[in-house]
């Protein structure tokens, strides 16, 4: 099962996500992308059934940008959730809903504050410090409510998410490989190496 | 005069294979560049229509509809570029349907793809993919890339998510790109990558192909790579069988390698000393 | 249910539920169809008897129908889908041939068929098919076909309720499997003699096959008609 980790700090917001792709009990692929940038300052992670997540996210993405295009801003991260968990939510209520888990982090250029936004399959929406979904939220909340705080840097940020990617490789049966870590700050999304 | 020259105007626009009635006029007035939308399929009218087919295509139905299944396929980037290979074995429940089957489907000269689970749903969305590659040349003037291709496929399956199809393609080929090589099945899922295998006995030939490869591999090398964890695959899978093709994708386009019957790839191997434990 | 307060309505029976019945359109109505492949010529056969169950609808049902003077189809399973689907092969070949002024080839055929299956992907014609004919070169051809329209060529190929007992003789017969001797073509009394063996057998082992036989013959002259007597048991 894909687990999905985001931690806010004080001026950035750092995300991460295990790159694999499984088929049945077969790994196809590590490396596999399973976020999309919406926008130059907003990031959408997704797990959850196969195909759906990349079909929503992509959905979700080129609607942000073509609203970027139109009218020369882009959305605030928190517009950014609302209209995706709308979206989720009417999904949801169809004869074929998604069925997504994000994390959407995002900085706000206006208000000079990170964000991240929690969303799960059945379109609930909370603005959170941190976050993870999958079997890793058992493993690594408590560690996250333990040592999180509001105004930490990005090398603590970095270090934090470390912590929390050791202790899923030391306590999980699931062999977890490789993460992908990307941060959201003021200058836009950039990938980390962990 | 006119009226004339607007009625065939209208008829030839107006038409399309989403209804049986106009098949004639289809065939008068038909434009391809015209008929872009996915044909229209009949559906039970019942509650459930999903439900209604899983109750007449499962094991347990009194009269069953066994629709073609089982496979090994596999397909693999390399320096000389990719080697797909694939066994020809369809099993329609424990009956052995057909021993000759074409997995690998020729899209175009310069696009494969590969055939795992419903036989007919492969079939049928790797021709109407093959139609959409075509109009794609005409109208650009240059072919189609593999991932925009791989992606038009998987757009076309995932319309019918949750509706009972069951196909696991790989799609591949050479673009401007260069080699290219993408899974597609019909969960949705469509992902690039290096080594893929597909079917029910993937995993034997997956236990073959990681421990022989090497991206340096030579051609020939490369071809011998996967025909053998085909063969691997079909000794232990009982839905795979039959014989192996294999085929080479190269620069200029793709080439067919042979067909080689596993009964006699057996004895061969048999011959042969497994070789140093590298 | 009794009333409590004035106005209440008073229900005495239990909440009323749509009676659902399941929907089951599909029926093995049995029998065995063939067709073999030679150098010039093809053989389309199947038997003509009809079952439901353990009781015999008629003795003369024919399975297959002549196409064109180049195919001849061959269709097993559900009769009621098998009728809808000839005469939908048999319309749509007959506005080709207003369309274009020409008859359609057995390939065009064979194409046709396997998207008009697909098109009930989701309601399925419970049917096998087979359809035999020559191609544009003059050579046999047989395309087989899974209920939803995946197809194949073949130089062989058995379906219907004796499939599992013919295919295998056949595969041995025509296509020399798993025999030393050197696979050669094999001429037109040699395969219709297969045939008649391979339906004879299958009658005295298949409870839904047997009556009659009928073999369809299509050679460059045209398409030629049999009938032989099979067991009636």
């Amino acid at each position: 099962m894909d687990t999905l980790f985001g931690i806010t700090g004080k001026d950035f917001v750092i995300t991460a996500y295990d790159s694999k792709a499984v088929a049945s009990i077969t790994l196809m692929k590590i490396g596999e992308d399973k976020s999309r940038e919406l926008n130059p300052h907003t990031l959408m992670l997704f797990s959850g059934e196969p195909g759906d997540g990349v079909h929503f996210s992509e959905y979700i993405e080129r609607n942000i940008k073509l609203y970027g295009i139109r009218n020369g801003f882009e959305l605030s991260p928190r517009a950014v959730s609302s209209f995706a968990r709308r979206e989720l939510a009417d999904s949801l209520r169809s004869r074929k809903p998604y069925s997504v888990n994000l994390l959407i982090a995002g900085y706000d250029v206006k208000t000079n504050k990170p964000a991240l936004y929690w969303l799960d399959h059945l379109a609930s929406l909370a603005d959170v410090p941190f976050a993870a979904h999958g079997y890793g939220a058992y493993y690594c909340l408590s560690l996250l409510d333990r040592y999180h705080r509001e105004d930490i840097s990005e090398e603590e940020g970095i270090k934090l998410m470390q912590k929390c990617i050791a202790e899923l490789r030391s306590r999980m049966i699931l062999n977890m490989p490789d993460f992908v870590a990307k941060i959201v700050n003021k200058d836009g999304i950039r990938l980390v190496q962990l | 005069m006119d009226t004339l020259v607007s009625k065939y105007a209208n008829s030839s626009s107006a038409a399309s294979f989403d209804n049986e009635e106009h098949i004639g006029d289809s065939l008068t007035g038909w434009d391809a560049a015209n008929q872009f939308a996915i044909p229209a399929f009949d559906i039970p009218m019942v509650g459930n229509p999903v439900d209604f087919l899983r109750a007449h295509t499962d094991a347990s139905a009194e009269n069953r509809i066994r629709i073609q299944h089982g496979t090994t396929t596999l397909a693999f980037k390399f320096q000389g570029g990719i080697v797909v290979a694939v066994d020809s074995r369809a099993s329609g429940g424990s009956y052995i349907a057909s021993q000759t089957v074409k997995k690998v489907i020729e899209i175009n000269p310069y696009l494969l793809g590969t055939m795992a689970g419903g036989a007919a749903d492969c079939q049928y969305w790797e021709r109407e993919l093959g139609r959409r590659c075509r109009l794609y040349e005409l109208r650009n003037k240059e072919r189609i890339s593999v991932a925009a291709a791989s992606k038009i496929l998987s757009n076309m399956v995932y319309d019918y998510k949750g509706m009972g199809l069951s196909m696991g393609t790989m799609i591949t080929g050479w673009d401007k790109t260069g080699p290219q090589l993408f899974y597609v099945d019909s969960d949705g899922t469509r992902m690039r990558g290096e080594r893929f295998s597909v079917g029910s006995g993937s995993t034997f030939a997956y236990g073959v192909l990681d421990s022989g490869y090497d991206y340096n591999l030579s051609i020939p090398d490369a071809l011998e790579l996967g025909r053998r964890a085909i063969y691997h695959a079909t000794h232990r899978d009982a839905y795979s069988g039959g014989s192996v093709n294999v085929f080479h994708v190269k620069q200029t386009g793709w080439e067919f390698k042979g067909n080689f019957d596993v009964g006699e790839l057996h004895w061969e191997y048999q011959a042969q000393p497994k070789g140093p434990i590298v | 249910m009794f009333s409590t307060y004035p106005g209440q309505v008073v229900v005495d029976h239990p909440v009323s539920v749509p009676i659902e019945h399941r929907f089951d359109p599909y029926v093995d109505n049995g029998g065995t169809l063939l067709s073999i492949a030679g150098d010039t010529f093809c053989v389309v056969a199947a038997d003509t008897r009809q079952s439901e169950g353990y009781s015999i609808n008629s003795r003369y049902v024919p399975k297959s129908v002549k196409l064109s003077d180049k195919t001849v189809i061959s269709m097993g399973g559900c009769y009621a889908d098998c009728l809808t689907l000839t005469k939908k092969i048999q319309q749509s070949m007959e506005w080709y041939h207003h369309a274009h002024g020409k008859t359609m080839s057995t390939a065009a055929v064979a194409q046709m068929l396997s998207i008009m299956l697909y098109q009930k992907r989701f309601f399925p014609f419970y049917s096998w098919c087979i359809l035999g004919g020559l191609d544009e070169e003059g050579k046999g051809a047989v395309y087989t076909y899974d209920p939803v329209g995946s197809y194949e060529r073949e130089s062989c190929r058995c379906a219907g309720s004796a499939s599992s007992l013919i295919q295998p003789f056949l595969d041995n017969q025509i296509n020399f499997k798993n025999q030393e001797t050197q696979k050669k073509n094999l001429t037109l009394e040699q395969v219709v003699r297969i045939t008649k063996d391979s339906f004879t057998s299958a009658t005295e082992r298949d409870i839904y096959t047997g009556d009659y036989l009928e073999i369809f013959v299509i050679t460059s002259k045209g398409v030629d008609v049999q009938r032989m007597d099979l067991k009636k048991d």
